[in-house]
């Protein structure tokens, strides 16, 4: 019997390195080709007759679209429109990623903190650069709320800094521990199942519900990352 | 726990970036444009159905605002002809009304015209008896010839009074 901790090894598919550093392509990779292609396919096959009433594939693409472009439009405003095509496919990537881990003996990227967090860091830096860029240094009153006396800066300005700071290690760790407890969470209790004989029943039935859980964290989780980002954006562009 | 093998890093982020590069790419030039297009053509369509709509609607108005001029107009001409029938009956009437009127009022006259000749020759017989019957009781009475001239004076003088 696997271990709990076994689902989420990387395993080498071809071996590749450039000027010392390992590129392996891996499990991992391949799960995310696999999601960019579903993510490609489901967007461009069910778009390709483009009708005016749609069908049953197009409707769910188009509520897909509509869904990201109103939750970039009541976060960030018009102003958020030129991120639109970022924000879907980051939202598309981490739900396709979150929700093929809950295919049995899949791999979920979205699982590693690697990848969490290099996702989250290209948004914080990126939502940094539009900050300075649409503001100029004024964009460090980010740090000093207008309005605030003067008095409050020594507190207010750490607190401030660390709760900037602090972003993108919330946004990768929120989603990696989501998906990593979740699938510990499975294999641990599935474990169960064949090992206490007739009353593995009990611990299946709690599978059951938990695998339906997990199904819901997995949209939400994807959902939270799109709507922080989405929200971080608008600090960005429309400061506090 | 494999998430903290640092080793697995550089792949794991190195891959990221190219296919979540390629993803952004696919999804920005031709997944997303295609579907901005479908969503803004069927915007387009419902506008201008709704449009149609609106301007089939406007002519029903106006037709049914014509029909109803139409009917106003008939209304107010069959109201007037009933009107001007009703004035000339109504003239008419007074015409033959005065006619009798005046009919009747010839008639009353005459016949009073005539009730009043009755009244003088009658008057006249009265007087002329009067003058008669007065001679003959003077003559019976005392004996005395009264001329006719003189009695019809005084008969005259008194019924003249």
């Amino acid at each position: 019997m696997a271990g709990p901790l076994e689902q989420f090894e990387i395993k080498p598919l071809a071996e590749l390195s450039v000027a010392g550093i390992d590129i392996s392509f891996t499990n991992s990779a391949l799960w995310m080709v696999i999601a960019a292609v579903l993510v490609t396919g489901f967007m461009t096959l069910s778009m390709r007759r483009g009708a005016l009433v749609p069908g049953r594939w197009q409707g769910s693409a188009e509520v897909m679209y509509e869904f990201v472009a109103n939750m970039l439009k009541d976060n960030v405003g018009s102003a958020g429109r030129k991120y639109f095509p970022f924000v879907f496919t980051l939202f598309m990537f981490v739900l396709f990623g979150n929700l093929l881990g809950m295919i049995p003996h899949s791999f979920t990227f979205t699982s590693h903190i690697a990848v969490t967090f290099a996702m989250a860091l290209v948004i914080f830096l990126g939502v940094t650069v539009i900050g300075f860029m649409r503001h100029g240094t004024h964009y460090l009153r980010m740090f000093f709320p207008e309005g605030a006396p003067i008095a409050t800066a020594i507190i207010l300005i750490p607190i401030e800094i660390i709760s900037y700071f602090s972003r993108p290690f919330s946004l990768a760790i929120r989603l990696f521990a989501n998906m990593t407890v979740g699938h510990i969470m499975l294999k641990v209790i599935g474990g169960f199942v064949g090992l206490i004989g007739i009353l593995g029943v009990l611990p299946f039935a709690l599978l059951t519900g938990i695998t339906v859980l997990e199904f819901g964290i997995a949209a939400l989780q994807a959902y939270v990352y799109t709507i922080l980002t989405c929200i971080y954006l608008h600090d960005a562009i429309h400061m506090h | 726990m494999p998430q903290f093998d640092i080793a697995t890093f550089s792949e794991q982020i190195f891959w990221l970036f190219v296919i979540f590069a390629i993803l952004y790419f696919l999804m920005s030039r031709i997944a997303l444009p295609k579907v901005g297009e479908v969503l803004e053509r069927r915007q387009k369509t419902i506008e201008d159905n709704l449009g149609k709509a609106r301007a089939l609607k406007d002519e029903t108005d106006a037709a049914i605002a014509k029909y109803e001029a139409a009917l106003a107009e008939a209304r107010d001409a069959a109201q007037a002809d009933i009107r001007e029938a009703s004035e000339k009956a109504a003239a008419e009437q007074a015409k033959k009304t005065e006619a009798m009127v005046k009919k009747l009022s010839k008639k009353t006259s005459d016949a009073e015209k005539a009730i009043a000749d009755a009244k003088a020759d009658a008057m006249t017989g009265v007087a002329e008896a009067a003058s008669e019957i007065a001679r003959e009781a003077t003559d019976k009475l005392i004996g005395v010839k009264v001329q006719a001239k003189t009695a019809d004076k005084a008969v005259s003088a008194i019924v003249g009074e």
